[in-house]
């Protein structure tokens, strides 16, 4: 009697003990973000002027929207790096579509027709992951590090390893323009924000994806056509791998080799998003937030005046930290 | 006659005086002691991974320093992602005045801009831009030409010269490139082999190898193949290690900057280097800095400093190499 009573008791427990772990983990995530923004404040001098405000947002322009691409690969899929998916082409693949937009610019095809073929390549190398992934079921860490050399050799074919100079009215507008006081890139990154927090938290679509991510055989049982979407998750990844392109080419006013270093920073602010999410998952939000923590903590740094070669190895640290608490937390 | 004599006399004199001027100058420089006491200057750097940039960002640090100014030092790590973003966040910091070293010009120059119409004045290294008050540096063009005339001597001017040429969009490289080319109008029986190499960064002296060992197989001993030419010497480093591995003594390997491990090479007889224009990018980093304290105590810069070079062979290896090699220290360049 005793037992049969305890029992329940004893797993409510231990429920609201997991829950009240991952409560202080994501409420220790938010508290860390909010210090150090109200230390660099107070500390580091001109961080809050409206001008160094907009920076950031610019600054993590880039790395949030390819994080984007990650996390909805993440939701598609589960953040099981080892049986999830996961999407290390997408660096690669960025830099491989900047390459085919300042290529076709430089042969005079205008901004439109590069801007096409450019999200275009992008979509192809996605498609390329979800055969490689669904239909010959390789495992995604090494079917998409496969992928990522594709893309990498054909940057290297396309451009020879040198820099490839582009410039046009768009790029400039991009790159220099302002709107209600507020730059284009930062634009970007707050529309493209929207609309995916929209489609993906608000939208049957998004909620969809979820449930394949979330529970892939339940989902196929509900009648979801399963494989389509985690297809659709890296083809969508390989779509903002083709739009950042274009933004990176009008912030560098070129096409340079180097994109595909940006994986590192990107798997760090998808996988750091998830720890200021409800439920400890991948969601647009917290991959905003992450995204936008890193750019924070590059210019605090520099604005206090540390060393910048402290800032990758902190970096590291953080992320370190906060993989291991949410892999704890999950545990429980 | 006696006319000309005088003249010819009149002229030396007259070159003497000049040379005695300028020496007086770069002492008087060198001898500057115009205090930044209070000023925050910003160094930004695209890259420290190689000898000369780390020396040149060195240079400019420990100078700025030795005048008392605040030094916010940036190093992007080879990423003009990063370099951009680190330009970016200098400028709402609103310093004194920005050095920056190197890197891309078709990425830097808008930024450069910002920098100015910001109304921070800009001064660089070894990146010749028109938004800078004044670039230090070596004399490229002498560079170009000295090591492209070295080289024709060796090869008797005839022959056929691989070109490592991956960066064209680094001013100083595309002068010495150019240089090159306008020496080899001259020699009509020379012939550069294409498509031309592309170095790389990283994995310079790696790749030059594997490029180098490409090309040697290509182009037999009888080939008329003689050099290798890069505009810098990490690729040359690689590229005398591919010719030694693969025996042949009908190569030799040509390369700018002063690097301690090429210098090495090009001082051991027996090895296919075959000469180096040595830089001095410590000078040329503190120069900079004197340049930067110099304008902001109110003194007229020129546009452009340059820093000797020195051109050292297998000849004139043990007289002058001395100074550039590993054992002479880091400061010593």
């Amino acid at each position: 009697m005793t037992t049969t009573i305890d029992a329940p008791n004893g797993r409510e427990g231990q429920l609201n003990s997991g829950n009240l772990s991952k409560l202080a983990i994501r409420l220790g995530a938010f508290a860390a973000f909010a210090g150090i923004v109200i230390y660099f404040a107070i500390a580091a001098r001109g961080f809050t002027s409206p001008f160094n405000l907009t920076n950031i947002v610019e600054q993590s322009t880039i790395l949030g929207l390819l994080a984007f691409g990650v996390t909805v690969v993440f939701i598609g899929t589960g953040t099981d790096v080892q049986r999830g998916g996961i999407d290390l082409s997408i660096a690669a693949n960025a830099g491989l579509c900047a390459a085919v937009y300042a290529v076709l610019m430089r042969q005079g095809f205008g901004d439109a027709v590069s801007i096409v073929a450019a999200i275009a390549t992008g979509m192809i190398i996605g498609l390329l992951n979800g055969l490689a992934v669904v239909t010959l079921r390789i495992i995604p860490l090494l079917a998409t590090l496969a992928v990522m050399n594709i893309a990498a050799g054909l940057e290297l074919v396309l451009t020879e390893n040198t820099v490839i100079p582009v410039q046009s009215p768009l790029l400039q507008v991009i790159a220099f323009g302002r709107f209600l006081g507020i730059s284009t890139l930062a634009w970007c990154f707050i529309v493209i924000s929207v609309l995916l927090i929209w489609a993906l938290q608000y939208s049957p679509l998004g909620l969809r994806l979820y449930a394949v991510g979330g529970h892939h055989e339940a989902a196929r049982a509900a009648g979801i056509r399963t494989g389509r979407y985690v297809y659709a998750a890296y083809i969508f990844a390989g779509f903002m791998a083709g739009v950042t392109s274009i933004l990176i080419v009008s912030r560098l006013s070129a096409s340079t080799t180097g994109t595909g270093l940006m994986l590192l920073p990107i798997l760090a602010a998808a996988l750091l998003g998830t720890v200021f999410s409800r439920r400890f998952i991948p969601t647009i939000g917290g991959t905003l937030l992450a995204a936008l923590f890193i750019g924070v903590l590059a210019n605090g740094f520099q604005l206090l005046g540390i060393s910048s070669y402290w800032v990758a190895g902190v970096q590291g640290v953080l992320i370190l930290c906060v993989v291991a608490m949410t892999s704890f937390a999950k545990r429980d | 006659m006696h006319q000309r004599r005088y003249t010819t006399l009149g002229m030396l004199a007259a070159s003497v005086a000049l040379n005695a001027m300028a020496t007086a100058m770069v002492n008087a420089q060198e001898a500057s002691t115009h205090s930044l006491e209070g000023k925050v200057i910003g160094v930004t750097v695209i890259g420290t991974d190689h000898h000369w940039d780390l020396m040149a960002y060195r240079g400019q640090i420990d100078q700025l320093e030795e005048l008392g100014a605040e030094v916010i030092a940036l190093d992007a790590g080879r990423n003009d992602q990063t370099q951009i973003s680190q330009i970016q966040t200098l400028i709402a910091q609103q310093p004194d005045a920005i050095l920056e070293q190197l890197g891309n010009i078709d990425v830097l120059d808008p930024w450069l801009q910002r920098i100015t119409d910001a109304g921070i004045p800009l001064f660089t290294v070894d990146t010749s831009t028109p938004h800078a008050i004044n670039n230090t540096t070596s004399n490229n063009y002498n560079i170009g030409a000295e090591l492209a005339l070295q080289m024709m001597q060796d090869m008797g001017a005839e022959g056929k010269i691989a070109v490592f040429n991956g960066f064209q969009s680094v001013p100083v490289c595309k002068i010495r490139y150019d240089q090159l080319m306008y020496v080899l109008e001259s020699y009509p029986n020379v012939e550069v082999i294409q498509p031309e190499l592309r170095d790389v960064i990283p994995n310079t002296v790696q790749q030059a190898y594997s490029d180098t060992n490409d090309v040697l197989t290509q182009h037999g001993p009888d080939s008329g193949l003689k050099a290798i030419w890069a505009c810098w010497d990490v690729p040359t480093i690689g590229a005398s290690q591919a010719i030694s591995d693969a025996g042949r003594t009908d190569v030799k390997a040509y390369g700018v900057d002063g690097s301690p491990e090429f210098v090495e090479m090009v001082a051991d007889p027996d090895s296919p280097a075959g000469a180096v224009v040595a830089q001095q990018p410590y000078e040329i980093g503190r120069q900079a800095a004197r340049n930067v304290a110099a304008y902001l105590n109110g003194e007229d810069v020129p546009p452009f400093t340059f820093v000797s070079a020195v051109l050292i062979n297998k000849q004139n290896a043990g007289e002058v190499a001395g100074p550039f090699l590993p054992q002479a220290g880091d400061g010593a360049q």
